[in-house]
């Protein structure tokens, strides 16, 4: 898109009475090669390319997306939507941008050797497969995404941005007696082929390997209330569903979230600090700004229990009147952006993790969790243990699996009264409005005094 | 460039580098919508959306590539990347399939009338509908989700013998999500449907999303144990949708289904019957040919509870040394996967109302939360749910704060009866409500 373009969609965008006129263009590469049934089983390579153009009126959004960068077509696509507007408003100024380096500067990065990366599965595939014949099937996958993305506004913002991440996935079949259980690892980072350098694949490999290895033979816990030890890294994915969601301005703005109006109240046990830091260096959720151009930022959502900060993108700062927390977040330029967690964690304490679990008589301790879901208007979250251990007289005993978590967030979060000095952050994909984003969990060790379990 | 030269060209370059065997799929897709909040239109959205996926053969070893960028340096590009990958994968033996005769059946998926309903048309059903919710009951105290949207695809596919198919669809959908409150307690009712044609009914929708929060506002957990478990069909579709793939070849074949090496056996009640029926009139399942081009059929898949039938795209086929069965499923930017037409289970004869009178206590399961505790791979059960206890035909509770679990596979030999009727939804599994033991409840 040339400078010329850029400014005529701009001002096509003005002319409807746009308060804001925003153009993201996004050119990724993207590679996908999985490894399964001992052998490269597929290598998919990918080009997405598209322009996503917002009208934004107030706190009205109106958004178009398409592959096709004919100008006619997108000054076309503009018109039309603005015509659906119900109210009509005078035309606004624009601020056109300076746009140095009009169109691409270079194409977006080629994803890097399909070879290097299809000998690091095939070295999982060896290493579980050593480790038991009940091992019986072993797939791992590695995707790679580059993207080159602008952003250019009626502001007079024009920002270009290179975005690379890589995340590999290892998922271990084990299979005794018709009983089969799968595990997976899925460890990444933002960077390229060097983040492979990061990752131990062994010890991941190994990690997946016994887990599934371990709860072949698991049996199963009594359901109910009772306390749980929830383990630290994948274990934040129950802060970020249950917490995290409804601390996000879409949820807000809606008044769809048990948070809503609490800023400055206790909403959390005094032992929790929560975090949403879009800095932390490489890391899998980080961003250097956000899908409206705003620059990243650390948000401390709550201090010692109180609620401190909303996670907020234009609009939904708008509403709520929160401040600009630079969260504003997309897939792709399919999507408008809203307001989404980044790295999402909850501070280190002062307790050992010993400690909590020599505290408890009888619960469960979750020290792998699955995924989940929530409802953020009524704070309702499901969660499966993917590995779990009876804790009984203070010891961690037998394993157990197909356990769940079931509560309200808002109330559970009342509920945790230990938190451990062992903080680990785990990378994860969040799916909301704006599509699937990456992003980073993280937690300490924690206690939840009573939680609803459901077992056999 | 438009998605038919765009074809012209990755068929005609891909003869030209000497690839003998490949397909090359289009996809392309509009659609326009809005979300209603407090009387205002606040989100509209009308997106386009193409891409071009290739599949190529070098010497029965496949390469993937796709693109969203019609120019010749783009396919260009991406041929060159689906022939760099076909050097890294391991043989994959399959038979590309001829042209041949498709079912004479008339679908329906597509009514060119969807096109033409507008913005005004779906705002002004949108805020009838919220006004109508809103109204219905004073414990209504928001209505966060409101929406309608419509949107028409096209999918075509070519393949080096000679296939060159194409098939348009269309549709529309609507639906709320009602917040109701009592005390401190709050609950989400939710309706949402599609149609082939913009005509739904709000009274009907409103009421049913707020039914669907006020009934449970007072909600409590139950003792755990074990209780005769009444799947709504809504419930009960949704949890053969999690595990419809146990029925695909390609994923027992790779281990990732208990249902390997189980062809002929026994693994359901006996009146248990299950089709994939790619010919339903209006269906979103419905088609005539899959994402292979291969013409779709009926599959039997369990009859009288006996396992009759895999589902297989062309890979399982060649593998199992059987017919394809019609039942790949495919998108431009994917690799081809496995995928029921419409996933049907005969209805029975019971009124819902008979199923909640059959036992003592019946625990009828009205809301899922969540698929994350089920995983088709072990077939394990444990999931979050919402519902009603009925003791000797009488509701005497909504249920919350539960869990149920058990296994899929043992749920196919414990299920006593069928309703008559399948849920509304617009959707491509029809399962009626079905009475079922063996499950265990936490709460």
């Amino acid at each position: 898109m040339t400078e010329q373009q850029a400014h005529a969609i701009l001002q096509a965008g003005a002319d409807t009475g746009a308060d804001l006129t925003e153009i993201f263009i996004e050119e990724t590469r993207d590679s996908t090669i999985t490894f399964r049934d001992q052998k490269i089983e597929s290598a998919v390579s990918g080009l997405d390319y598209g322009i996503g153009l917002r009208l934004v009126y107030g706190t009205d959004i109106l958004y178009t997306h398409t592959s096709n960068d004919d100008i006619e077509h997108l000054i076309r696509l503009i018109r039309n939507l603005a015509s659906t507007r119900f109210g009509k408003t005078s035309a606004r100024t624009v601020i056109l941008p300076d746009v140095k380096n009009p169109g691409w500067r270079e194409s977006a990065v080629r994803p890097g050797s399909q070879t290097i990366k299809a000998e690091f599965l095939r070295r999982a595939d060896r290493i579980a497969r050593s480790l038991s014949n009940r091992v019986v099937q072993v797939s791992a996958q590695i995707l790679e995404t580059n993207s080159l993305i602008t952003l250019i506004n009626s502001e007079g913002l024009y920002h270009t941005e290179e975005r690379r991440r890589l995340r590999t996935h290892v998922s271990v079949t084990a299979e005794h007696l018709s009983e089969r259980f799968v595990a997976t690892e899925g460890p990444g980072y933002q960077g390229g082929l060097e983040v492979l350098e990061r990752i131990d694949i062994e010890a991941v490999t190994r990690a997946a390997a016994e887990r599934a290895l371990l709860m072949l033979d698991a049996g199963y816990i009594s359901g109910g209330n009772i306390p749980v030890v929830m383990g630290n890294g994948f274990g934040g994915v129950i802060f970020h569903e249950a917490c995290g969601h409804p601390l996000e301005t879409e949820a807000i703005r809606r008044t769809a979230s048990p948070f809503t109006d609490k800023i400055g109240q206790q909403v959390a046990h005094e032992s929790v600090t929560a975090i949403d830091d879009g800095t932390v260096d490489n890391a899998w959720g980080s961003i250097v700004r956000d899908d409206e151009g705003t620059l990243a930022q650390k948000t401390i959502l709550i201090e010692n229990g109180i609620l401190k900060n909303y996670l907020s993108d234009r609009v939904g700062s708008k509403e709520t009147g929160a401040p600009l927390s630079g969260s504003a977040r997309r897939q792709s330029y399919r999507y408008a952006p809203v307001a989404r967690m980044r790295n999402t964690y909850i501070a280190a304490g002062k307790h050992k993790f010993h400690d909590m679990i020599a505290s408890v008589d009888y619960g469960l301790y979750a020290k792998k969790m699955g995924g989940g879901s929530v409802n953020p208007a009524t704070g309702e979250f499901n969660f499966a243990v993917e590995e779990g251990y009876v804790i009984r007289n203070g010891v961690i005993a037998e394993p157990v699996r197909g356990a769940s978590l079931i509560g309200r967030g808002h109330e559970t979060l009342m509920r945790i009264s230990m938190v451990s000095d062992d903080l680990e952050l785990a990378a994860g994909t969040c799916g909301a409005a704006s599509g699937y984003i990456p992003v980073t969990v993280g937690q300490p060790s924690l206690k939840v005094d009573s939680i609803l379990v459901g077992g056999r | 460039m438009k998605a038919e030269e765009a074809l012209d060209y990755v068929s005609l370059r891909l003869k030209a580098a000497g690839v003998e065997a490949f397909d090359a799929i289009a996809g392309e897709s509009e659609s326009a919508g809005l979300e209603v909040y407090e009387g205002k239109v606040k989100t509209t959205e009308l997106n386009v959306s193409r891409g071009i996926g290739i599949r190529l053969f070098r010497d029965n070893h496949p390469g993937y590539a796709y693109c969203e960028k019609y120019s010749i340096e783009a396919l260009d590009l991406t041929i060159a990347a689906a022939l760099e990958n076909s050097y890294l994968t391991g043989e994959l033996h399959l038979r590309l399939p001829e042209p041949a005769a498709l079912a004479g059946m008339e679908i329906h998926s597509y009514d060119p009338a969807i096109e033409e309903v507008t913005f005004e048309q779906m705002k002004k059903f949108c805020l009838e509908l919220e006004q109508k919710a809103k109204t219905l009951d004073p414990r209504i105290k928001n209505i966060p989700y409101l929406g309608a949207s419509r949107s028409t695809s096209r999918f075509i596919i070519r393949n080096s013998q000679g296939v060159h198919l194409e098939k348009k669809s269309a549709s529309v959908s609507a639906g709320l999500g009602v917040v109701a409150h009592s005390g401190n307690n709050r609950k989400m009712g939710v309706y949402s449907n599609g149609a082939r044609s913009f005509n739904f009914d709000s009274d009907y929708m409103a009421q049913t999303a707020a039914e669907r929060a006020i009934s449970l506002l007072d909600a409590r957990p139950i003792p755990s144990g074990d209780y005769p478990v009444l799947l709504t069909n809504r419930v009960a579709s949704q949890l053969f949708g999690m595990f419809s793939s146990i029925f695909f070849a390609d994923l027992a074949q790779k281990g990732q289904s208990r249902l390997k090496d189980r062809l002929g056996d026994e693994i359901a009640v006996k009146d248990l019957n299950l089709v994939s029926d790619p010919f339903i009139p209006e269906a979103p399942g419905s088609m005539l040919f899959d994402g292979e081009g291969v013409p779709a059929r009926k599959i039997q898949v369990i009859e009288d509870g006996r396992f009759v039938s895999f589902l297989h795209n062309l890979e399982s086929a060649y593998r199992a040394e059987v017919e394809p069965t019609g039942n790949a499923s495919r998108g431009y930017s994917g690799r081809v996967g496995t995928a029921f037409a419409n996933l049907v289970v005969p209805v029975g004869q019971a009124k819902i109302s008979d199923l909640q009178q059959m036992e003592k206590q019946v625990l009828q399961i009205e809301k899922l939360e969540g698929a994350s505790g089920c995983s088709a791979v072990s077939g394990e059960i444990s999931i979050g749910a919402q519902g009603f206890l009925w003791e000797h035909g009488r509701m005497v509770q909504p249920v919350d704060r539960i869990t149920i679990n058990g296994n899929f596979f043992d749920l196919l030999t414990s299920i006593h009866h069928y309703s008559d009727s399948y849920s509304d939804s617009f959707s491509s599994v029809k399962v009626p409500d079905l009475l079922v033991s063996g499950l265990k409840v936490a709460g």
